[in-house]
């Protein structure tokens, strides 16, 4: 049978893919032009800053772990950064660097420790770790300041005090470490992290380096939720251990399972759903964490595949978008 | 050092490890049996707590009704958890362990919602001061030590002593070849679920009674089971008693000489190091 189309069904997806792509890139561009109310730009921000981090935790359970302390590297990467800027006066460009590798050394010197641990155990050491580091922060209160934390980080540049000119530039972070996140899955490297996943065992028969290649994305990992680290202080100027605890790393975890943890879409979509919510709903703060819990409860029950899962699905019925199959 | 400081550094050492090991107990169980990692298992430990609360403080029934009572309610409650939330997730560790969390976060959130934050005490009935040999001891905590060592001996006896004590060892060790023998695992389950809601409550109970009562007191007690477990061994009952005796112990000497801090700093440090060199614990069996 003849075909209408005058691309083939592949390419014609992708330019639809691109011109989607295209729309929701003009649609982040320039909505904050036509919204006036700095509180939307504000949550926006949040959204765009904590999707890398989401993104950077994508990276640790596509290689088949679930990490409890995240927000302990958030957390390295804040107080570095805001160290450097605030004690030792270095501009944010350099701080910005270190706060990336801080975490990263960090996780580098331990991964190779805790990514032999497999399972609940890798689980249990994570979530551990994430303690002892939340108590360095409040403990060491010379460097740190205790559980005051530290006042007054200044914005990366006199000019994003504003939280539309900070939106733009979280726009332009996010875009790179997500689309660097998801480079790196659609590269060899990325059939090295599935092919981990999937069988161990099978993966290293095959020549793998399982090991040294698990501790390099964790490390990247860290790195980038480091990164995050340092945009979120620098934004909200303040940085205090109580907002790198356990809490914090859960939500990592729980973006990641309402989104969906089969693709990179879910922690986005996870992302938008946990930060923009919660804002949303301040006047309602003891509902919504109940509601955050049941959520969660029936997300694992009855949803395995997330919200990204229920997105796919959907679109799925959309006849361009389909994916032809042979 | 003078007898007079070691003697309640050692007392007090025990009535923490008591508690701590009734809590663990169930922690472990759940793990043993049913490869769960339960993260709300604090949370039974507060419900306890505020049972107690109600039944003892609100409704005037007498304190030895009201302390099992309220430890047989939560594990009840407990009951509902594995039939809804648990059991469709058997067979998936980490699917039941993030069930378990988001029960966690909602147990205790509701519990803000009905009962309010701030802490509070139960008022204990025994408030007098005992001298035994010379050593003036308080009589609330010779009391709570005698119930969590009433508790653990009476389940001792039971998983060892009862048939149905039998068929969860059973199950514990190969499911399959129980229920090739005719052992209703999900029978077993939910004895499992049971018990260890209801160990949980009652250390919840004490727990309260010493220290404070509050929607967010389960992380505490959640965070010693970790450790008590990781040091005996996930899912091992000996390793849950050797462990929490040891935590105990070893958090009522640093806490006396060094602070609460070094105390913690010690026990992450511990834990750390034996998830490393001996992830299944002390008296835990390696997984293939």
């Amino acid at each position: 049978m003849a075909r209408p189309a005058v691309l083939a069904p592949a390419a014609a997806r992708r330019v639809r893919l691109w011109l989607a792509a295209a729309a929701a890139a003009a649609f982040l561009l320039v909505w904050p032009l036509l919204v006036e109310d700095a509180f939307f730009t504000h949550m926006a921000t949040l959204v765009l800053l904590y999707s890398i981090g989401a993104a950077s935790l994508h990276l640790v359970v596509r290689i088949g772990h679930l990490s409890l302390c995240h927000a302990a590297f958030l957390g390295l990467g804040g107080y570095a950064s805001a160290l450097l800027t605030t004690r030792l006066g270095w501009p944010f460009l350099p701080a910005f660097v270190a706060s990336g590798l801080v975490p990263a050394a960090v996780a580098l010197v331990l991964g190779p420790i805790l990514l032999r641990l497999r399972g609940v155990y890798f689980v249990l050491i994570t979530y551990s770790f994430g303690e002892l580091v939340r108590l360095v922060f409040v403990e060491w209160q010379s460097l740190t300041g205790g559980s005051d934390g530290i006042f007054r980080i200044p914005p990366p540049h006199p000019a994003l005090l504003t939280s539309r000119a900070y939106y733009y530039f979280a726009l332009a972070m996010a875009a790179l470490c997500v689309g660097f996140v998801a480079r790196l899955l659609a590269s060899p490297a990325g059939r090295f992290i599935d092919a981990i996943r999937e069988s161990e065992r099978l993966a290293r028969s095959s020549g793998v380096p399982v090991l040294r290649f698990k501790v390099m994305v964790f490390a990247l990992a860290c790195g980038l939720v480091g990164l995050q680290g340092s945009l979120l202080a620098h934004f909200i100027h303040y940085v205090s251990p109580g907002a790198y605890g356990f809490a914090e790393s859960l939500n990592f975890l729980v973006i990641n399972v309402i989104g969906g943890m089969g693709s990179l879409a879910g922690p986005l979509v996870g992302t938008v759903f946990l930060v923009s919510l919660p804002e949303l709903l301040r006047g309602w703060v003891q509902y919504q964490r109940l509601l955050y819990g049941v959520v969660l409860m029936a997300v694992i029950l009855y949803v395995p595949g997330g919200l990204a899962g229920i997105g796919k699905r959907t679109l799925e019925l959309i006849p361009g978008l389909r994916r032809s199959r042979p | 050092m003078s007898l007079s400081l070691l003697v309640p550094i050692l007392f007090n050492g025990i009535g923490i490890s008591a508690i701590y090991v009734l809590i663990a107990l169930g922690f472990t169980l759940i793990f043993g049996i049913m490869r769960v990692v339960n993260f709300a298992h604090g949370e039974f430990a507060m419900l306890g707590g505020f049972a107690l609360l109600f039944l003892y403080h609100r409704l005037g029934i007498p304190y030895w009704i009201a302390l099992p009572v309220g430890a047989l309610v939560v594990g009840a409650a407990g009951l509902l958890a594995e039939q809804f939330l648990f059991r469709p997730l058997y067979g998936q560790e980490l699917q039941g362990m993030i069930a378990s969390l988001g029960l966690s976060v909602a147990l205790s959130e509701a519990a803000v919602i009905l009962f309010d934050v701030y802490q509070r005490n139960i008022p204990t009935p025994f408030s007098a001061v005992i001298e035994i040999g010379g050593f003036p001891l308080p009589q609330d905590r010779l009391i709570v030590l005698a119930v969590a060592v009433a508790a653990l001996a009476g389940f001792w006896l039971f998983v060892r002593y009862t048939r149905i004590g039998l068929a969860l060892r059973t199950v514990a060790q190969d499911r399959e070849m129980a229920e090739a023998q005719g052992i209703d695992a999900r029978a077993t389950y939910r004895v499992t679920f049971f018990l260890a809601a209801t160990l949980a409550a009652l250390g919840g109970e004490l727990f309260a009674q010493i220290y404070a009562l509050s929607p967010y007191m389960g992380a505490t007690p959640l965070g010693k089971a970790f450790t008590i477990v990781i040091i005996g061994g996930l899912g091992s009952v000996p390793g849950a008693a050797l462990g929490g005796i040891l935590l105990g112990m070893s958090e009522s000497f640093l806490n006396t000489f060094y602070g609460a801090s070094l105390a913690q700093f010690a026990s992450f440090g511990a834990i750390i190091l034996l998830l490393i060199l001996r992830p299944w614990g002390l008296l835990g069996r390696p997984e293939v």
